[in-house]
């Protein structure tokens, strides 16, 4: 396959991958969590979007104005009643692992006995169609998925950068005790980074339905590929998340010319090693300070 | 410190406890040793024989894994989420030696855990460069990349797994009990090890690194080493039963040993136990074998029973973060028989 051609597939689903990883890294970036339960929150909006598509119809980009509000709350809760009362725990990260680790198994235990371990996936037209311009050709469906993540991702960046809570969610990346001092309710703007990054995860997820197939279990596969795109990026960095993700994904889509689709994820787990070995603070990483 | 404290009075409690040949907990001890040596001599009597000898054979197993996960992720405070790593490149590498070479898996089992100790050394000197939380994160993409590779391995059989010549005996229940003797020797090993581990400098060392890493650099320890160490010694034992278990299946496919429940279930035992003690991960681990093999045989779903080890995982963090032997200690209720720390 020509260069252009692999180059777009890379981009496409890197645009989708981005918007996957972008709610992930700033949970870590606003209170050092690191989410192993978000590629399962992801499927879970597979599955939503699945069924509203199934029972009623509902277009899968559409459905992701029901899959984010629904995950969105999901994540307040879950900030409430699992994470908070780790607040002052001060193996914080540790356990936060720990404890979305189980929520991550608990949650696919409960798919699994809903919807059996068999691959769903939707089919709206547009997933299979092609533009083509001259030699190369662009699938629709990652077109449009890319086009939608981009508009998340805008909006998500509009209100970082123009809203108050936006403000106070950069301030408390930056440095939570600070925010704290300068006035931040930490509390309440953690809660709401929860929401929007298990909701990125949950409208990331009506993409996800009819762009791959997914079962219960494939939750493993999705964290693993977005936990090394965060950390190539640079754990915490949206920047990060957004470059290594388009990066990475691009360099995934060579290997898989080169060398089949069953190799292809080895990239994203090679990368991350590589990266651990020359510059383990990541591409846009703070490096540690003592 | 034992030098330190050189006024300590003649007849002391130091002393005097030496006077018996054995204590209470020695002595507990050797009975509980003697007493599971001797169960698969009960042949006759004891029914369903293969039934109990296979499920005590699988608890001393997981008993092993989760002792030796607790030198990571317990002393060290280094949490390793893709610990079956260890468990699959043993199994296979006895496996492999067994169909190429026609060498028995128990007299290779042993070079499998030097094997994982090797792969130990390497994969911690390239993550444990960073300071916990991409250690969590590299040790996700290991079992990734391990359930790639050998997915994909067609000389190992890929997906779909490569059989081994099963063992003979002239009774076919009998064929359980080189596996019990064999693994009864694993979990002995394995707790050995962790309890020299936790009574030694190095393992005083790797307390400190969990405890503040800064700081115990800081006092001059060398925390790279003793953690990549850690890491390699972690893997030993699950490596040697990861090769027996795969042995005693005589059929081997890799999701058998990289499914997520594997990686879970050692570490939610050494937590339901506690973390960072001898008995913690053993006591753990006969609780989580035992209520597993009730609820299979409850409610039978493999689903459902996903859904339990993750809430147990859940519910003890957030209730109970100590374990069992945590809880019990802080609240001075802990028999000394348990109490090996």
């Amino acid at each position: 396959m020509n260069v252009i051609q692999i180059t777009i597939f890379g981009v496409l689903l890197g645009g989708v991958y981005a918007l996957m990883a972008t709610g992930l890294t700033m949970l870590y970036g606003v209170m050092r969590v690191i989410n192993l339960a978000h590629a399962a929150f992801m499927i879970v909006g597979a599955y939503i979007a699945f069924v509203l598509y199934r029972d009623l119809g509902i277009d899968p980009l559409l459905s992701m104005l029901v899959t984010g509000p629904a995950l969105f709350v999901v994540g307040v809760l879950v900030y409430q009643l699992l994470f908070r009362p780790l607040a002052d725990n001060p193996r914080f990260t540790e356990m936060t692992v720990l404890l979305s680790f189980g929520l991550a198994l608990a949650v696919e235990g409960i798919l699994g006995s809903i919807f059996s371990n068999i691959y769903h996936s939707t089919d709206p037209s547009y997933a299979t169609g092609t533009i083509d311009i001259g030699s190369v050709f662009i699938p629709t469906g990652q077109l449009y998925g890319f086009i939608a993540s981009l508009v998340l991702l805008a909006g998500l960046w509009a209100f970082l950068y123009y809203t108050k809570p936006g403000y106070a969610i950069r301030a408390t990346m930056q440095d939570r005790a600070a925010a704290q001092i300068v006035g931040v309710n930490v509390d309440r703007i953690s809660a709401l980074a929860f929401g929007i990054g298990v909701g990125l995860a949950g409208a990331a997820g009506s993409l996800l339905s009819y762009l791959f197939t997914f079962f219960p279990g494939s939750h493993l596969l999705w964290i693993g590929l977005l936990l090394s795109l965060i950390v190539v990026g640079g754990l915490g960095s949206l920047k990060g998340a957004f470059v290594g993700a388009v990066g990475l994904s691009v360099i995934a889509a060579f290997a898989t010319d080169e060398l089949g689709p069953e190799w292809s994820y080895l990239t994203f787990y090679v990368l991350l090693f590589v990266i651990l070995l020359v510059r383990p603070q990541g591409l846009f990483g703070k490096a540690e300070t003592i | 410190m034992a030098d330190a404290a050189p006024a300590e009075p003649v007849g002391g409690p130091a002393v005097s406890r030496r006077r018996f040949p054995l204590s209470a907990r020695g002595g507990f001890l050797l009975v509980v040793v003697l007493g599971l040596l001797a169960v698969p001599l009960l042949y006759p009597v004891l029914v369903p024989y293969a039934y109990v000898l296979q499920l005590l054979t699988g608890a001393f197993m997981w008993v092993a894994f989760s002792s030796s996960w607790n030198i990571i992720g317990g002393y060290t405070g280094y949490v390793s989420l893709g610990h079956n790593v260890f468990v699959v490149v043993g199994a296979y590498f006895s496996a492999a030696l067994f169909v190429y070479a026609d060498i028995s898996p128990f007299i290779t089992a042993a070079g499998a855990g030097v094997v994982c100790a090797a792969l130990g050394v390497v994969v911690g000197l390239i993550t444990l460069r960073t300071r916990g939380d991409a250690f969590i994160i590299a040790t996700i993409a290991l079992m990734l990349i391990a359930q790639i590779g050998f997915d994909n391995w067609m000389w190992l059989g890929g997906s779909s797994g490569i059989a081994l010549p099963p063992l003979h005996m002239s009774e076919a229940a009998l064929v359980k009990v080189p596996f019990y003797y064999a693994m009864l020797i694993v979990a002995a090993g394995a707790v050995y090890l962790s309890y020299r581990i936790r009574h030694s400098r190095f393992g005083l060392g790797l307390r400190a690194i969990a405890q503040d890493e800064v700081k115990a650099e800081a006092a001059g320890i060398n925390t790279r080493a003793y953690k990549v160490v850690a890491f390699a010694l972690s893997g030993v034992f699950i490596g040697v039963g990861g090769a027996l278990w795969g042995y005693s299946l005589f059929y081997l496919r890799p999701e058998i040993f990289l499914a997520l429940a594997v990686a879970a279930d050692m570490v939610l035992m050494a937590i339901i136990g506690g973390r960072g003690t001898v008995a913690g991960p053993v006591i753990g681990a006969l609780l989580i074998v035992g209520f597993n093999e009730w609820s299979v045989s409850e409610f039978g779903s493999s689903e459902l029973n996903l859904t339990i080890t993750g809430v147990l995982l859940v519910a003890a963090l957030l209730f109970f973060p100590g374990g069992i032997i945590g809880s019990l200690r802080e609240r001075g209720r802990l028999p000394r028989i348990l109490d090996w720390d």
